[in-house]
């Protein structure tokens, strides 16, 4: 049975989503800094606009909104929806304004790309598009890598108690530290840590691939940004193909790969922890899955004769692999060309890398290796209960920072997750197989949008059809936030339109 | 969750609608704020009857080479250089490699020099062919398409105008060598060009704002500090 809300429980909800658009508002002003450095007025002025309308939001909303009533879970996990269905709208005002966007559809279908890192765009004339503009694009991405809730409301609230399940609401599982601020304030350490180091060998491979210091600073940032937080915006049309360079693919790697590690891994790295990158079970599941993946990618493209020696090949198999498995979307080859040169199995690998995803509590999206593996560990344990004696007592194992059992439960919440999964991919194919497009490149750019992948066939494009558009918006956030976010604010509407009093 | 007076439905409805008001303003203010110029432009008209490559499939001359299938030799006379666009390499790869080739398209990006040759990017999309880059108009055709070419460095030297924000770059025809896989390099879709020369020089545009822009963004920027410093007082006196 539903019960209708009261008024309490919403102002609660619009006061959190309210401090998110404050804190969007006030982040807008480090491309302000962009568009003032480059002299780009026009643009200064639209985040300027934009800005000050979050912020007067955000004010407003402490001013009026001000309740007694305690945060719960199901108002964090509805506020933790609405705010990432709101920041898109504040995000999108200065893209639309910069008139690379046909219409402020495309311009929102941006903003939750950035937020969410999926990394499909739908900019006009990408390869003309100022530096701010193009900048907070990337930015948004190292914004919503982190959490965009999670970040502002530790930022702005002092309740650090009751945002945990704001935190799990986020697609967020470990908490790391003992609470939630300590754990946000050790995410964005090793999103500033890796971000100096990571920039930093990125100036220096874009600057010998033959950019001027000054622009390869600028491109350095922006690949930075795209990489560790798994997003795949690129700065130019042609997205890391651009450079021609391998030293650049392969910092890039090594960046994409620490992006998809889950903070908590990153912990046990700092704490000297070592082995644990070895006996983790999400590790090995997703190191496993890379190989396996790989090989088959390789075989795939052997097979059509894509690649007749052996630097091309591992080259481009290997950058490709690793870009789709951590969800980033970066590519050294046009999307064109999966479905055009690269056969049928090689482009079915990618989707699959995609799909499965980085790990969990990382800024990588899919399925995640953590539930695959527990999924695998249940399926053994299901298979070794048969054939031993009905007496014998089976127990799996699974290590997360500790050896730990697997129980029943676990199993069951992991595959009814990969389920959910599944379904959210199938559910943006067939749309596109209704608008007419081959199964092949609707699974693509399906999977590309749900999982964050971002690689694409070009499916995802300014001329895309409206509802495939909000297909695709709606898959995104529903993949970032998995599920449970958006169950909670769908029962909230629901209830307050058809709940009981 | 509720615990005091439930929100009546049509209390709740009402809310929504003015929610969905507000945004409405938003994206109408920012629309007409986007600049002082219609959807007029000087690009090329849209072409009649264009196959929509993702959901028609492209007939190549030569056989794709899918799993298991012997690639068929060029059979088309390789002294021939037909002129093709980007849209058109990248559908049938196979049909053009290795064949010469010429293209036109505009220089983006950067040049990047190497040892004894400089990468280009050379964009043959609607925006760089006409001469209208956005947004210098409304007139929206979609992402950008071009193709990397590998040029001599005398032949790179006659670039003077990049193409990037505010500013149309060169537009260079290149006669040359397509590869779908330079094994040289390790790049894929690439043009080796043979001979290149500027055909329309590069130059800086303009792009217009509307002059209402500055004039509502600083009275919303007056609007934001008011609303801090009255929040400000508001929560000292609670």
């Amino acid at each position: 049975m539903l019960f209708r809300p009261d008024s309490a429980d919403f102002r609660l909800i619009l006061l959190y989503t309210a401090r998110v658009v404050f804190g969007i508002g006030l982040a807008m002003a480090v491309p302000l800094a962009v568009a003032l450095a480059h002299g780009e007025s026009a643009d200064a002025w639209s985040f300027v606009l934009a800005g000050s309308i979050g912020v007067t939001v955000g004010r407003l909303a402490e001013m009026t909104l001000q309740t007694r009533r305690q945060l719960d879970a199901s108002h964090a996990l509805a506020s933790v929806a609405m705010s990432w269905l709101t920041a898109p709208v504040i995000a999108g005002i200065p893209l639309f304004m910069s008139g690379h966007y046909a219409s402020f559809l495309d311009a929102y279908f941006e903003g939750m790309s950035g937020f969410a890192t999926i990394g499909l765009t739908l900019a006009n004339d990408l390869d003309h598009m100022t530096r701010s503009v193009n900048f907070w694009r990337h930015f948004m991405q190292f914004i919503g890598g982190q959490g965009i809730v999670v970040i502002v409301l530790t930022a702005f609230s002092s309740g650090a108690g009751r945002l945990g399940t704001l935190y799990s609401g986020e697609g967020r599982e470990d908490v790391i530290l003992p609470n939630i601020v300590r754990t946000a304030r050790f995410i964005w350490r090793v999103a500033l840590i890796y971000g100096v180091i990571g920039t930093g060998l990125l100036w220096i491979t874009v600057t010998l691939a033959g950019l001027s210091p000054l622009n390869a600073l600028y491109h350095a940032g922006n690949l930075f940004m795209a990489a560790f937080d798994t997003g795949g915006f690129a700065t130019q049309s042609t997205s890391v193909a651009f450079y021609r360079s391998q030293l650049v693919e392969g910092v890039l790697m090594v960046i994409m790969t620490a992006g998809a590690f889950s903070f908590a891994l990153h912990y046990q790295l700092w704490q000297g922890r070592r082995e644990e990158l070895l006996r983790n079970t999400e590790t090995r599941t997703v190191f496993t899955s890379t190989l396996v993946l790989l090989s088959i990618m390789v075989i795939g493209l052997v097979r059509t004769g894509t690649f007749d020696q052996f630097y091309p090949l591992y080259r481009h198999a290997l950058f490709n692999a690793i870009s789709a498995h951590t969800t980033t979307g970066l590519s050294t080859v046009p999307g064109r060309l999966f479905v055009t040169d690269w056969g049928a199995l090689a482009p079915a690998v990618l989707v699959a890398a995609m799909g499965i995803g980085g790990m969990a509590g990382s800024t990588a999206g899919g399925i995640k290796g953590i539930r695959i593996g527990l999924v695998l560990k249940g399926l053994k344990g299901d298979v070794r209960r048969v054939l031993l004696p009905e007496d014998a007592v089976v127990v799996e194992t699974y290590h997360a920072q500790s050896r730990q059992i697997l129980t029943s439960p676990q199993v069951r919440d992991a595959a009814l997750f990969l389920l959910l999964w599944l379904g959210l991919y199938l559910s943006g194919a067939l749309m596109g197989l209704f608008y007419g497009y081959p199964l092949e490149e609707a699974l693509f750019e399906s999977v590309a949008a749900a999982s964050s992948g971002g690689l694409s066939v070009g499916l995802a494009r300014p001329d895309l059809e409206a509802p495939l558009k909000i297909t695709y918006i709606l898959q995104m956030v529903v993949g970032r936030l998995e599920f449970i976010s958006i169950f909670a604010l769908a029962g909230y509407l629901t209830s307050a339109v058809r709940g009981r009093v | 969750m509720s615990s005091g007076t439930p929100t009546s439905r049509p209390v709740f409805l009402a809310y929504v609608a003015l929610a969905l008001l507000v945004v409405t303003v938003l994206i109408g203010m920012a629309e007409l704020l986007r600049q002082d110029h219609g959807p007029t432009s000087p690009l090329t008209p849209a072409v009649e009857g264009e196959v929509d490559y993702l959901r028609q499939e492209v007939v190549c001359p030569l056989a794709e080479g899918r799993e298991g299938e012997e690639r068929e030799a060029v059979l088309i006379d390789p002294e021939l250089t037909p002129e093709v666009n980007s849209n058109q390499l990248y559908d049938c790869p196979q049909t053009w490699d290795g064949r010469r080739i010429r293209y036109s398209g505009e220089v983006v990006g950067a040049l990047l020099p190497r040892k004894d040759a400089v990468w280009a990017q050379l964009n043959d999309d609607v925006y760089a062919e006409s001469g209208a880059p956005l947004p210098t108009h409304r007139d929206f055709r979609g992402g950008n398409a071009g193709i990397g070419v590998l040029l001599a460095p005398d032949m790179a030297a006659a670039v003077n105008w990049i193409g990037g924000p505010a500013k149309h770059g060169d537009v260079m025809e290149v006669i040359g060598r397509f590869q779908r896989v330079d094994n040289a390099t390790g790049e894929v879709a690439i043009i080796r060009a043979e001979q290149a020369q500027v055909v329309r020089d590069g130059r800086a545009v303009e792009i217009p704002v509307s002059r209402a822009r500055p004039i509502i963004a600083v009275l919303a920027a007056l609007m934001a500090t008011v609303m801090t410093v009255a929040e400000r007082r508001a929560r000292r006196r609670r």
